[in-house]
């Protein structure tokens, strides 16, 4: 586990998912630093540090939404997962969408894994909690 | 254009009415075109006419001019009549034709047939030709009446095939789109639930108990609404499921509830079926679960069985429950449809809707026999797979 603090971009514009799920991260002891954007044209801003990003941090993990406004999810994988610098960072896919056409296609773009917005709130955070306790704790990340 | 030898009809762009008989002659010699008019005068048509000879003129009549019949001589100087059955294929155009000729040779006749002539008319028994033409009618009319009602049928099944996709479209993106808002409605009235509980009053809990349970529960509608729509989304390539291990499936995915009720489950050998082994697991884990969820006071016993009709195979899941009154026996497969108060009994009224859908996919039926108070059985058919006479002791267990 590095000793720097885990550095997390959160691709979501929804702001009441944005609550929940930072509320769900800040509720564990392995939080990291929570970076937002809206949409997935930010999210690549961010990602190349672009414009305002120019100081952005490299993030160590992702968590993406799939259906933003501008770019979506899939453009937002697409791009940085073909990116020899970027491809390594770590994305967790976290979506309304069940449909298996939209699981099988972020695999192929190279999603990290996949999980569907749980409908209730325990569950909810309890799947927040465990992508955290996996790719925080659990999972070995690149330097 | 041509030398017309004869035209009733004077504007050739004028369809002729519907008694007067459209005719292209393609004849060189002038007497025998009178000939041919005068005769199927005599028939009884009225008749309009133009005379062509050379192949030229005939493909450019017959692109101008919709002929009803083709009356061509086998012989002219310079092609053959029977060269015009090529140039009709060409143009794409159905016209009958008939060969009137002073000698053809049987050989020759056939061959003519064969080639898409409708008939042929020696000249010294000119007298037929009403007969022919008109039979040719005839046959022409009943073509064209089967092509209309093919491509009639053909438009509907596209018609049909389109909204079907339409309406699954439909529920998939809709149960998709409506479910992020909906998530946050469930989410957010939890976390109010969950902070504000007796911090407000007894009636905003309750209120918002209300709200919570309303999301919960169209979240549920939304998912099972779902899970119909995709049903036949996904094809498995013929592969086959193993009867035997789809209703263990079931049983294991059942095992709660199955162990709550103390109900038995009795499974006889079952056959092989060509069909997603997953949507074969929810057939029979919707059954059995009813079976379980509809139970009597008597100690419940649900029997699974299989028999081979035919072509088919003909699935039994029968139980003494509490039975189901005739006149519902048709709208319990309705998606949505219930027939006990929600406190009763737990349900959103998809599962049957879904078995129903399964088996229809796979071209089975479903119905039942019950009465109240008397048990239910719900009876299924599926093809049976050409080779299962073995398979079904292959795979006997137990």
């Amino acid at each position: 586990m590095p000793p720097d603090t885990i550095e997390i971009l959160l691709v979501d514009d929804s702001p009441s998912d944005l609550d929940l799920i930072r509320d769900a991260l800040a509720a564990c002891p392995c939080q990291g630093r929570v970076h937002t954007v809206p949409d997935g044209e930010e999210a690549i801003a961010f990602l190349h540090r672009a414009g305002v990003y120019a100081s952005a941090a490299r993030p160590d993990l992702i968590i993406l939404d799939l259906n933003l406004p501008r770019k979506d999810g899939r453009v937002v994988l697409a791009d940085f997962k073909s990116e020899p610098t970027l491809r390594s960072i770590p994305v967790v896919v976290f979506t309304t969408s069940h449909s298996r056409k939209d699981i099988a296609r972020s695999y192929e773009l190279g999603a990290n894994c996949y999980v569907s917005k749980p409908g209730s709130l325990e569950d909810f955070r309890k799947a927040v909690q465990a992508i955290q306790q996996f790719w925080l704790s659990v999972a070995c990340l690149p330097d | 254009m041509t030398d017309t030898a004869t035209s009733t009809a004077s504007e050739a762009e004028c369809p002729a009415s519907d008694s007067t008989l459209r005719v292209l002659l393609v004849e060189d010699s002038p007497v025998d075109a009178e000939l041919i008019l005068l005769e199927l005068r005599r028939g009884g048509f009225e008749v309009s006419s133009d005379l062509v000879q050379t192949i030229e003129d005939f493909t450019r009549q017959v692109r101008a001019h919709p002929y009803q019949m083709i009356l061509a001589d086998y012989n002219l100087p310079q092609w053959r009549g029977i060269e015009a059955l090529g140039v009709l294929r060409r143009e794409g155009l159905d016209i009958p034709l008939i060969l009137v000729s002073g000698a053809l040779g049987d050989v020759t006749a056939v061959e003519c047939i064969k080639q898409g002539a409708t008939d042929y008319v020696l000249k010294d028994s000119l007298a037929r030709l009403p007969v022919a033409v008109r039979r040719a009618l005839q046959e022409k009319r009943l073509r064209d009446q089967r092509q209309k009602g093919e491509k009639d049928l053909a438009r509907k099944v596209e018609e049909l095939a389109r909204s079907n996709r339409d309406l699954e479209q439909f529920a998939y993106v809709a149960s998709h789109d409506l479910q992020e808002p909906l998530r946050m409605v469930a989410a957010y009235t939890q976390l109010l639930a969950e902070r504000y509980r007796g911090k407000l009053d007894a009636d905003a809990d309750k209120f918002i108990g209300y709200a919570v349970e309303g999301a919960v529960r169209m979240q549920t509608l939304i998912l099972d609404l779902l899970a119909f729509s995709r049903v036949g989304h996904n094809g498995n390539g013929g592969k086959t499921s193993d009867c035997n291990r789809v209703v263990e499936e079931a049983l294991l995915n059942l095992k709660a509830a199955i162990d709550e009720s103390g109900a038995v489950v009795t499974q006889d050998a079952l056959p092989l079926i060509v069909a997603e082994q997953a949507q074969l697991i929810q057939v029979f884990q919707n059954l059995i679960g009813n079976a379980i969820k509809f139970r009597g006071k008597e100690a419940l016993v649900i029997r699974v069985s299989a028999e081979r009709q035919g072509t088919q195979w003909l699935f039994e899941v029968a139980d003494n429950g509490i039975g189901i009154a005739p006149e519902y026996h048709e709208v319990i497969f309705t998606i949505f449809q219930r027939l006990h108060a929600r406190g009763e009994y737990p349900g959103n009224g998809v599962g049957l809707a879904i078995c129903k859908k399964i088996v229809e996919h796979y071209g089975g039926r479903i119905w039942l026999k019950s009465e109240p108070g008397q048990g239910c059985t719900f009876h299924f058919t599926l093809p049976a797979t050409p080779a299962d006479e073995k398979d079904i002791h292959a795979s006997r267990h137990n």
